[in-house]
């Protein structure tokens, strides 16, 4: 799911570009995008729910001030892509964009590691294979000790 | 009383009104009342200071002359067409100091000001230089000058008189270009480039014209001259600049006939135009720039804070007297290979003429191989004689590479709300019977135009028109949800063809729905079929309607909750309230359909959210409120408007693309368009004398001594053929901030203060736009402060401003106490919204007066005014915009492009009011809405005659309501009247003086926070 954010994040980016260099129509590139604005905020609402009903603090914490910063855009009503406003606020969707981007990659890599740790301890203290994202030091610290005993 | 002694360089000026003389500084125009002490500022007097430091500027030559004009008593024209005399007094006044050298010329009469002498020495000492002037002795150099671009060698002597009259003489004098101005000519041919703007040139300046380019270039006998000239070849020290008098407005009334006065000229180097025609710079109410000479760093314009940006009217109407726009017919389209520009005049020829390279990226392209060649005669032409080479302002023909489609006819589709109360203000029956008065001037020329008819009440009304029959048929839809068109044919006909059964609808229309009882309207799904009808070939929806739309997309609701008006929260009335309108402004955009916008309410209509509409597709709206049809006041004014609306010639189908030379680039737009891309505007259609904001950014520093800003509109002309109309003005770079403040023009930085205070308002509040405005000029005036005067401590006594900025605070404060950003609780949200589409649209030749209202005294009028002169109707002066002015038994009239009010005092004789108004005294009548009677006595016909011109004046399809006030009766007209004279305190909002007070206080206050 992260990669997917990351990828809709590098697909913004390239068709705000195409904007820039007129390769498409301001009205076609906001009917494009707006119906990708939703799903991805829905994503990520998403995903940084199951940290926190999984009680992954860290991941919750870094994603919970995007989270709100969405909220606060649809409840203000812009989340939309404007045509008539996108050339006017376009530096300012990229700027976005693009620290959304880094986010997202910093956080995919940082979920990656959490996982490939969470399956080799898994695997030393032999461990059932906890799926993506749901284990936790602690958890695996105290499995680890279960199983000493 | 007879006329006092005066010092030297005064004058007299016997002021009836007030009875006593006015005391007019003839040199830089300065009036006071009492009786001057000390000699005329130009021979050292105060004010000779007024030159910033390290400029070569000259002490006047632009504010000078038009200030030999009389105060506003006289007749305004002799402002501008001074006596050929005087002009000849300037000439001479040059010729001294050319003959002279540097030193001989300005004695006493320089002031500290003139740093390069050579340059500026012609024009500083008139005060004493007049009428001894010896003689010339300036060695001509007579050989005809032999170079490939006639431009080049620009005419020097008649460009000196007017770099020092300030180009207003040529006009008026054409057979000023006599011996004394070639004398003058070899030193200061800086100043030639003026003549590109100014007129006049008389077809054997040629000649002239030539020997002076050479003698400016081999100056050498004139030593002063000829130095300044080679050492800053670059520099626009070298090139005249224009001078920068300072001013302290603390306690000096505005001088409002100066609102009328021409921006500072470009003045381009020389050799930078190729042509020596007076147009080669598209005239201002084209294309004008908030500084006419351009910085070349961004750092610079930073610093001075005066905003760069284009002000734009492309589709300008072409009034009497006006030179058409010449149109290049042979489809022989010169462009640049890279930056794709047009060929204009500031390009050079290179290789023999076999090349030219661009004046905006210095690329070398070929020239087109019939671009020396008449295609109608079939013989050799004289490529000097194109109009692309020769006027800033071209339309090209295009060929078939310009379209996407063959040309569309123009198609109107009229969208009429008939519900009730539509039905019952007449406005029904005024919209038909103009549409019929009209059809005969609906743009029509090649029998193509469409027309279809769509009444709306709670259901749609379709008209099958077919064509050649007379009995149309009507379909009724009442089906709003799902939008479809009840036939594929006959509801949109051709008007030649349909004429019989159009007329017979309009004829009968408002009969049709005299019973109709139903109160709520349909209007969304009404113009999504009108889209739906015409969106194939776009063209326009015209949407009259009386009544809040409730039904179906696009329901309105009365939102205009009285407690939030003077709140915070009022911009959100200001906003659409529904989405269906941005989102179908854009479907319509896209299609290339524009709406209109006539509305008719007695109650709230919601301008906002309808105003969106134009907004997107470069439509207008035309709001009446409290229409009523029975009073024929009303009838007229909106019969006039929708039908000069309708007649007027539209462009269809247009992208507006503006070009700058390399290193500007334009980054923000305002008006009435859609942006497609980022750069390029496009415009379903073109609507007459619509006005543009465009901001310029400085990306990389600017090396030219000149950059050439160019503005092309592809449209398709409503006669069915593809045009391209290019602007093209080049300005002066400058590096000096001195430069940039003389060469800002007021009134355009207004118009793009008034377009970014509606888009501010709209988005954040009311107040924001207020302060917006207030900062800005602040901040301007905080700079020059800073840097131009010498400012000694924070806080002074004085508000010093460039003499070309004096009236910009006046602007200003007239901005916020506008209409539509005026702080009060009692305007109508409806009232400030059609004022914001009213304050980003209007050219900025009407939007003056729509901020600062005209005001004229008509019972002691001089008597020359209300009769024809030269240049029609003659005006009185007006007046400054204050209450004190009113006099108890006076008539006045004030106006602002919008509305006429006549005040009559309550002291009024009754002659006075027999003769306008036919009545015995002032007790019967009555005031309101009014029309003049037209009497049998010159009086009457003169106000009437005054009035009629008011109306007509500019370009504009308003008519004017007139209103009768008076003094003592109706207090909710009489306070609107008095709301008008912004000089005045009216409730919250601070008088002229008291605003003048905390500018000052803000620019002083601001420094010394800096200095800590």
């Amino acid at each position: 799911m992260a990669a997917a954010l990351l990828f809709s994040m590098v697909f913004f980016i390239i068709m705000f570009s195409d904007l820039e260099c007129d390769y498409i129509n301001p009205i076609d590139l906001c009917n494009k995008l707006n119906t990708f604005v939703l799903p991805e905020m829905l994503a990520h609402a998403f995903l940084t729910l199951c940290f926190l009903l999984t009680g992954q603090w860290i991941s919750f914490l870094v994603n919970a001030p995007l989270v709100g910063y969405n909220v606060n855009k649809i409840l203000t009503k812009n989340h939309m892509y404007d045509a008539t406003e996108i050339f006017r606020t376009l530096s300012g969707h990229k700027k976005e964009c693009f620290i959304k981007l880094g986010l997202y990659l910093v956080s995919f890599f940082y979920y990656l590691y959490r996982m490939i740790l969470a399956l080799i301890s898994g695997k030393a203290g032999r461990a059932t294979v906890l799926p993506l994202d749901d284990c936790k030091m602690n958890d695996l610290d105290l499995f680890g000790l279960k199983m000493d005993d | 009383m007879s006329q006092p002694a005066l010092p030297a360089g005064w004058a007299a000026q016997w002021d009836a009104q007030a009875n006593r003389y006015l005391f007019v500084d003839t040199i830089n125009n300065r009036s006071q009342w009492e009786q001057p002490t000390g000699p005329a500022i130009g021979a050292g007097g105060p004010g000779a200071n007024g030159i910033g430091p390290g400029s070569s500027s000259t002490p006047i030559p632009q504010a000078n002359a038009q200030q030999q004009q009389p105060v506003a008593s006289s007749n305004p024209r002799r402002r501008q067409y001074p006596t050929a005399q005087m002009a000849q007094a300037y000439a001479e006044g040059g010729a001294v100091a050319a003959t002279g050298g540097p030193g001989t010329g300005y004695g006493a009469g320089v002031g500290g000001g003139v740093s390069t002498p050579g340059v500026s020495g012609g024009y500083s000492d008139l005060s004493q230089g007049q009428g001894q002037y010896p003689q010339m002795q300036v060695p001509q150099n007579q050989g005809p000058a032999q170079l490939f671009t006639p431009g080049a060698a620009l005419a020097g002597g008649q460009g000196q008189q007017q770099g020092g009259a300030g180009g207003y003489f040529a006009p008026a004098n054409p057979g000023f270009a006599d011996q004394k101005a070639f004398s003058v000519a070899g030193g200061v041919d800086p100043n030639q480039q003026q003549q590109q703007q100014q007129g006049g040139v008389g077809g054997m300046m040629g000649n002239m014209v030539n020997q002076f380019s050479n003698m400016g270039m081999n100056g050498g006998s004139t030593p002063g001259y000829g130095q300044g000239q080679a050492q800053q070849p670059m520099s626009m020290g070298g090139h005249g600049s224009h001078s920068l008098v300072n001013l302290n407005l603390i306690g000096l009334q505005p001088s409002v006939p100066d609102l009328a006065r021409d921006p500072p000229a470009p003045l381009l180097p020389q050799g930078a135009c190729i042509s020596n025609n007076p147009a080669a710079n598209a005239h201002h109410s084209y294309q004008r720039s908030t500084i006419n000479a351009i910085p070349t760093t961004a750092s610079l314009l930073g610093k001075t804070k005066i905003p760069l940006a284009l002000i734009l009217t492309p589709y300008r109407s072409v009034q009497e007297g006006d030179e058409p726009v010449p149109v290049v017919s042979d489809t022989v389209i010169a462009r640049c290979r890279r930056c794709r520009s047009y060929i204009n005049p500031y390009v050079t020829f290179i290789e023999g003429g076999a090349r030219w390279k661009c004046c905006m990226c210095n690329l070398s392209n070929e020239v087109p191989q019939l671009f020396d060649w008449n295609n109608q005669t079939n013989q050799p032409a004289d490529r000097w004689s194109r109009a692309e080479l020769n006027c800033g302002v071209v339309e090209f023909v295009a060929p078939q590479e310009y379209m996407i489609r063959p040309p569309q006819p123009p198609v109107y589709v009229f969208v009429i709300d008939v519900s009730q109360h539509a039905v019952q203000s007449g406005m029904v029956a005024t919209a038909a019977r103009t549409i019929l008065e009209t059809l005969d001037r609906i743009p029509n020329s090649d029998q193509r135009t469409k027309v279809g008819i769509l009444a709306v009440s709670d259901a749609m009304h379709f008209f099958c028109l077919p064509a050649g029959e007379s009995e149309p048929s009507m379909l009724v839809v009442s089906d709003i949800d799902d939008v479809y068109l009840p036939k594929p044919t006959d509801l949109l006909v051709n008007l030649t063809e349909a004429r019989p059964a159009i007329e017979s609808v309009l004829g009968r229309l408002s009969d049709m729905f005299k019973e109709s009882a139903t109160t709520g309207s349909a209007l969304g799904p009404a113009m999504q079929t009108a889209h739906k009808l015409i969106g194939t070939i776009g063209g326009k929806i015209i949407t009259l309607t009386a009544t809040l739309p409730t039904l179906g997309e696009g329901a309105l609701k009365a939102r205009d909750d009285p407690k939030v008006l003077g709140t915070s929260k009022e911009s959100s009335l200001l906003q659409a309230a529904s989405a269906f309108y941005k989102t179908f402004s854009i479907e319509c955009a896209r299609n290339q359909v524009t709406v209109d916008m006539f509305l008719f309410s007695a109650s709230y209509t919601d301008v906002a959210s309808l105003r969106c509409l134009p907004r997107y597709t470069g439509g207008q709206v035309y709001y009446y409120p409290g229409f009523n049809a029975t009073r024929s006041e009303d009838a007229i004014k909106f019969a006039t408007e929708f039908g000069t609306v309708l007649a007027s010639p539209i462009g269809l189908e247009a992208v507006i693309r503006v070009r700058g030379s390399r290193g500007l680039r334009m980054s923000a737009f305002h008006g009435n368009f859609f942006t497609r891309s980022t750069d390029l505007l496009s415009l379903p259609t073109v609507p007459i004398d619509q006005s543009y904001a465009i901001e310029l950014q400085i990306e990389d520093p600017l090396t030219q001594p000149f950059v050439v800003l160019q503005t092309a509109v592809l449209h398709t002309t409503c006669y069915g053929e593809r045009r391209i109309r290019v602007m093209t003005t080049a300005y002066p770079t400058t590096t000096s901030m001195s430069e940039v403040f003389a060469s800002a023009d007021q009134n355009a930085i207004m118009t793009l203060l008034s377009n970014k205070a509606v888009e501010r308002a709209m988005s954040s509040k009311l107040e924001d736009a207020r302060d917006a405005v207030i900062n800005k000029v602040v901040d301007i005036l905080k700079v020059y402060k800073d840097t131009m005067t010498a400012a000694n401590g924070g806080a002074s006594a004085q508000l010093t401003v460039p003499e070309n900025l004096k009236l910009m605070p006046l602007l200003a404060s007239a901005m916020v106490k506008h209409v539509g950003f005026r702080e009060s609780s009692q305007i109508p949200p409806d009232l400030r919204a059609y004022a914001h589409a009213l304050l980003s649209t209007l050219p900025t030749q009407s939007l003056l007066p729509y901020l600062h209202p005209q005001f004229y005294s008509l019972h002691n009028m001089p008597a020359e005014a209300g009769t024809v002169g030269e240049n029609g109707v003659v005006l009185p002066p007006s007046l400054n915009l204050t209450s004190e002015r009113l006099e108890r038994h006076g008539l006045f009239l004030i106006e602002d492009g919008q509305n006429i009010f006549l005040w009559v005092g309550q002291e009024a004789v009754p002659q006075l009011v027999m003769d306008v108004f036919d009545l015995p005294n002032y007790q019967e009548l009555k005031g309101g809405k009014y029309t003049l009677p037209v009497l049998e006595n010159p009086f009457s016909q003169r106000v009437n005659a005054i009035v009629a011109k008011t109306r007509e004046m500019r370009r504009n399809p308003y008519w004017q309501h007139l209103y009768v006030v008076k003094a003592d009766a109706e207090p909710a007209l009489r306070n609107w009247a008095l709301s008008l004279l912004i000089e005045d305190r009216v409730d919250k909002t601070a008088s002229y003086s008291q605003f003048l007070a905390l500018i000052k206080d803000k620019v002083g206050v601001r420094q010394t926070r800096v200095r800590k």
